[in-house]
This record gives C-alpha cells, structure tokens and sequence, in this order.
C-alpha cells in the first residue's frame, strides 16, 4: 500500500526516521550545539542559546505530561524549582565542604530533587487524571510557591538562595567562569536529555502512556493499571524537570521564588502547546521559540506578554497540533516536490497578514500608551515612527490597516487552496 | 469433569434501587463456547462487567480457573487470563492499529512498566502482532491510526485487541452489533477460529450467531439465569419461548 509507511502512528513514528533510526541525525545535532556558539558569538547570543538549551529540557519533560500521556499540569514549575533549589544547595555544600564533585554532575542533585517531590505529589495527582489532575496540580504549584516565603532556611524567603559555580571543584581545568563554558555544559545535558527522553517514548512504560492517553478504560483490560502509568510517567518528567531547574541554577547562580511561580508553569505550557505537543520535538521548537521571543520581544515593546498571550490564542484557534503539526502538515508535499508552489502562495499572503498585524499592534501600542502612560502625553513612537497616539488620523490609519490587510488577505485564501490543491495533485501523479 | 474455566455464584449487583443482577449462577467449563442471551435490559452487559471487574458484585464470588477474582480491579484479572471486548468500540483511537495490538501484548510479552528497554526491540513480539493483523485481516492497515478505520474495522481491532494478549477466557459483548450480514458472516468464522481451545463467554442478539456458535446458552431475563443447555435444550425451552424467544418473534 502506497503511503503507508509514512502514515504509521499518529505520533512519534515521524521523528524515528529523522532522528531514531539514524545515529548520524543525533551527531548532527551534536554537531549543531557545538558550532552554534562559533557562529553567534555575542554575549546575549549565548546567555540566549543558554536559556533555549534549559528550556528543551524543561518542555520536553513537561511533554512526557501533555502529549505522551494526556496529563495537563499546571504546576510543573514545581519539579523545575525544586531542582533548583537542590542543585544550588549541593553546590553550597561541595563548596563548603570541599567535596570532590565537579560542577557538571550538579543537575543531578536537581534531577533526584525532582524525582523525589515528583514520587510524594504524583501518588497523590496522579489517581486522577483530566480536570481533576489539573486542578490538583495548580494546588500543589500555589501550596510550594508559598513555601517558598515560610519554609525560610530552605528556600532562603525573598532574596533566595545564592551559589558560586565557580568555586567548585574543577573538572580538567575548566572553571565555568565564562558563558561560553555554560553553554556547553547546558548543551551536553540538553543533548542527553533529549536522547533520554525520545528513548522513553519507545519503551514498554512510554508507549503505555499514550495508550493511557488516548484510552485509559481499555488499558485495565489490556493488563496495564493506568494510575501505575501515569505514576511512574510523572515521576520520571519530575526527574527531567529537576535537572532543567539544576542547569537554570548553574546559568543563574540563584535559586529564588521566581522558578515557582504560575508564570513559570504558565510558559512551559505555552511553549509545549505552541511547538506542538503531539510530536517530539515539537516542544523543542515551542521552547526555542518562546525563549526567543521573550528576549526580543521584551526589547522591542513593554506589553509583549499580551503578544505572546495573542500568539498562544492564534495557536490554539487554528492550529492546536502546534509548529510541529504545521510543519509535519507539508511533509507529504516535500517529498512530491509540490513544495516550492504552496510556499510561494504563502508569501503572497504573508504580505497583507502583516500588514494586518501592523495595524492591530498599532492600535494596541496606542491604546497601551493612551491607558497607562498618560502622564507622558500624547507623543509616541511606533517602529521609530513619531505619532500623537490622541490623533484622529492616527486611529483611522490604524484600522485602515487592519481593514485592508484583512481584504486582502482574505482575497489571498483562494490563492493558496488552488497552490495546496495543484501541489496534491501533483503528488497523485506519479502512482 | 472437566475444569471449570468461570464460575459465579449468586452474584447480585444493585444500581440504586434497582437490582439488576439477582443472584446469578454461572458455570462455564474449559474450552466451551457459552452464549449469553436475555431481551434488552436484561443485565447482559452487567454481568460482562462484573466477570471482568469494571464492576463489583454486592454479593457472591467469581472464581476464574478455579481462583477467586472477586472484587479484582481489571488489570489483575486480565493478568489471570480474562480478556473482554466492549459492545461500544473501545480503542486506542490516535495510536495505529499495530501499536493497538502492540498495546495488548507488551504485559503478556512481560515488558510490565520496564522504562529502560526498547519495546519494539523484542522480535518475537513484533511477529506475534503481525500475526494477529494478518489473522483479522488488518495488515494493510497496519500504520493507520485506528480512529480513521471503517466500522467493521475497529470492530475487528477491538476483537484483535482482546485476544492479543493470550488470554484463554475470551468475554465478547456483542461482536457484531451492527453488522450487515456478510460481515456478520466473516466476523462469526472469526470468532469460532479465535476460540479453538479458548473458553469462550460471547453477548449476543443474533440468533442465526448464538446456534451456529454455541455449545451451551444461558438466558438472562431481569437479572436471573431462567435457563442453561445446549442449544437444543435451550430451543425447546418452553420457559424460554416464554420469556424470550416468543417475543422475539412477534
């Protein structure tokens, strides 16, 4: 049957022959990590590629949650702070007691830290799963954020616990005083990590969780108790999600309230969903992504968060499989060679979509600094452009934009059903 | 004598204030192919699901060869060598059909909760599934995430399903509600080939499917056993004709 193979399994199948089924694929990511620095060689660049390295970890464990096994977490920054906190504490008792660990073995602290919190408060969440799984993970994620200020002499209160990274012992001469250092111990744990947990995905216990998923009354006819699955699915993701909050706590050198918080939870959600959680790497574009855009978008405006927030709606509404089920969308047309045609559509409607959104952050921008920055006056400026935000003119060409970029746009949809249908066809052809 | 593969004895299951077991008594020897019929309502799908522990009885005991499962969550039963089909399709509908069957066999295959081995490492496992798919005819649907299988499809998934795992007492609720007559036909040549040296408790409305497949029937009316034979005995049941058979033909 024609097709077939690229058809099996709805989920992780399509990775395997990218990554699993070839060595070489994984040295070339390998590869990737290790040149990436000799190509961007700022020191924002790297504290960036740094977070992105914390982030795959973090959103592919909360992954192993969401998208194997159909948990929805809303407190995962749990797992994430707690093996901060461990890791900066071990790293303060090697310092103090002059213990023969070196600085790469650290997130290890974090990820048992992890693991053991996830074993107490996954025997109790994961008896439920769905609506009640949420709800009793967001209580868990408010009943340790508020630790944070009572429990003081482990969590140190507002100010946190700080650490010296450098003062530990060294490992061949290298003393993890420079961020080019980080980044490679980050990017060999982000790097294990990933392998780790794409091999989960393919074992007994992986596998079970997506039948859990997808149908947790069969599974206790199949032999399987899907609590135990779910159990053991959630402590392992605690375990991952330590060790991202032990590299976060080496990048940082502190470990404070702010791994707890709900924003924190929040965006590892975010970045799961936006990647893509139904594949596996999926999350790792959703954190790449997401790590980006908050630094840059932070530099370019103050609201950004309500971008990021439109983003996550966009997202949701019309393309809940996420970049990654975009992206696995036109997998078909690469291989018929009727790429290039739906491509060009696209940039043809990409024109008047951003002109669209010019005028929606136009009048966003506007609204913003009429509400909250009153007190500066009128005066602003949109991409270095100065305007009165108080203008009629200013509000006219604003929804002039989005009108006629709207217009457009939706004159460009035909456009691209004809590329999408004139590319299939062309698939067609040759069977 | 032969074994007894399930024996119940004077199960009781009450919803509120309905009592929709009363006190059944149920023995089905090894190897024997045991139909279960009643009119709608008659607590046939309530049975299947104390014997294989969705539910539990109020009163009386199960015993599965020859080994009390009373009041054993499903998982554990099914480990004792119970398997059920469900009336209404229950499936694994994102995943293919080879990772349903997959899903079915990996406790069986002793892979348990294992989280540091490759499950399609195991070749043995990986012919058995393919065996399975052949058997059911599914093989060129194999990568086919089974919620975009045709009816009669997930029908014969779900029985896949079932028997995967090698369980020697087969529970099938209704196997082929909804079926045109030809698929009915096929599905009936399925399940006698399926329960060749299995025990075999089948749910069903089809009369053509109960004589042509059974060995032995009970009738279920308002939660009791009215009548328990062979399919002739069973026929010339002027209790049954009464209470069931004379109705259908009305």
């Amino acid at each position: 049957m024609t097709g077939a193979p690229s058809m099996r399994g709805a989920l992780m199948q399509p990775v395997a022959r990218i990554f699993g089924t070839s060595r070489g694929a994984w040295a070339a990511l390998a590869a990737l990590f290790v040149i990436l620095p000799l190509m961007f060689r700022s020191g924002t660049a790297l504290t960036m590629m740094s977070l992105m390295g914390i982030s795959i970890v973090f959103a592919l464990s909360y992954n192993m949650l969401l998208g194997q096994a159909g948990l929805l977490s809303f407190g995962h920054a749990v797992y994430f702070g707690l093996g901060a906190y461990f890791s900066v504490h071990c790293m303060n008792a090697v310092i103090r007691a002059d213990l023969p660990l070196p600085l790469p073995v650290i997130p290890l602290a974090g990820g048992f830290g992890g693991l053991g919190f996830a074993i107490v408060f996954g025997w109790v969440s994961t008896k439920r799963s769905g609506t009640a799984f949420a709800m009793i993970s967001l209580g868990l994620g408010e009943l340790v954020g508020s630790s944070v200020l009572i429990l003081r002499s482990f969590f140190g209160g507002e100010e946190g616990v700080t650490t010296d990274r450098t003062r530990l012992p060294r490992l061949f001469g290298v003393s993890f005083g420079q961020q080019i250092e980080v980044y490679y111990l980050i990017a060999a744990w982000c790097l294990l990590c990933m392998f780790l947990i794409y091999r989960f995905t393919r074992t007994p216990l992986g596998r079970m969780c997506n039948a859990v998923r997808d149908n947790a009354e069969r599974v206790q006819f199949v032999g399987y108790n899907p609590q135990v699955v779910r159990f053991f699915a959630f402590c392992v993701s605690g375990f991952f999600a330590g060790i991202a909050g032990g590299l976060a706590a080496i990048h940082f050198e502190i470990a404070n309230s702010g791994y707890f918080s709900a924003t924190q939870s929040g965006n590892v959600l975010l970045a799961t969903f936006i990647g893509g959680s139904g594949f596996f790497f999926g999350p790792v574009i959703g954190a790449v992504l997401v790590s980006y855009l908050q630094v840059m978008l932070s530099d370019v405006t103050e609201i950004w968060q309500l971008y990021f927030g439109l983003l996550f709606v966009v997202m949701v509404m019309f393309a809940p499989q996420g970049i990654a089920g975009l992206l696995m969308m036109h997998r078909p047309l690469w291989s018929t060679g009727g790429l290039p045609k739906v491509a060009a559509a696209y940039a043809i409607a990409l024109a008047p979509a951003l002109v669209m959104l010019t005028g929606a952050a136009f009048i966003i921008e506007m609204t913003y600094h009429l509400a909250v920055k009153a007190a500066d006056g009128p005066n602003m400026t949109f991409f270095t452009v100065p305007l009165a935000a108080d203008h009629l003119s200013a509000w006219l060409s604003g929804g002039t934009l989005i009108a006629g970029g709207f217009i457009l746009f939706r004159l460009t949809w035909p456009v691209v059903a004809a590329a999408w249908a004139s590319a299939q066809s062309h698939k067609e052809q040759p069977l | 004598m032969t074994a007894r593969a399930l024996e119940l004895r004077n199960i009781r299951k009450r919803f509120g204030s309905t009592e929709v077991i009363r006190g059944v008594n149920l023995v089905v020897d090894e190897c024997e192919r045991h139909a279960v019929i009643g009119p709608n309502g008659a607590g046939k799908s309530t049975l299947f699901n104390l014997v294989s522990g969705l539910i539990k009885p109020d009163v009386g005991s199960i015993a599965l060869n020859g080994n009390d499962i009373t009041g054993m969550p499903p998982w554990l039963i099914n480990r004792r060598g119970l398997s059920r089909s469900f009336q209404v399709t229950n499936i694994f509908h994102r995943m293919s059909v080879w990772e349903n069957v997959r899903a079915a066999v990996l406790w069986s295959a002793g892979e348990r909760y294992a989280f540091w081995r490759d499950a399609d490492k195991a070749r043995e496992v990986g012919t058995g599934i393919d065996r399975i798919l052949a058997d059911f005819d599914l093989s060129n649907r194999r990568d086919a995430p089974a919620g975009i299988l045709t009816y009669a499809e997930q029908r014969a998934l779900e029985i896949a399903i079932t028997v995967a795992g090698g369980a020697n007492v087969i529970l099938l609720d209704e196997p082929t509600a909804g079926m045109s007559r030809a698929e009915t036909d096929r599905a009936v040549t399925l399940v006698r080939r399926i329960s060749e040296g299995r025990t075999l408790m089948i749910v069903e409305h089809d009369m053509s499917v109960v004589f042509g497949l059974a060995d032995r029937i009970s009738v279920l009316v308002y939660g009791e056993i009215v009548a328990s034979g062979t399919p002739t005995e069973i026929r010339n049941n002027p209790k049954v004709q009464e209470a069931y058979l004379g109705e259908e033909t009305h």
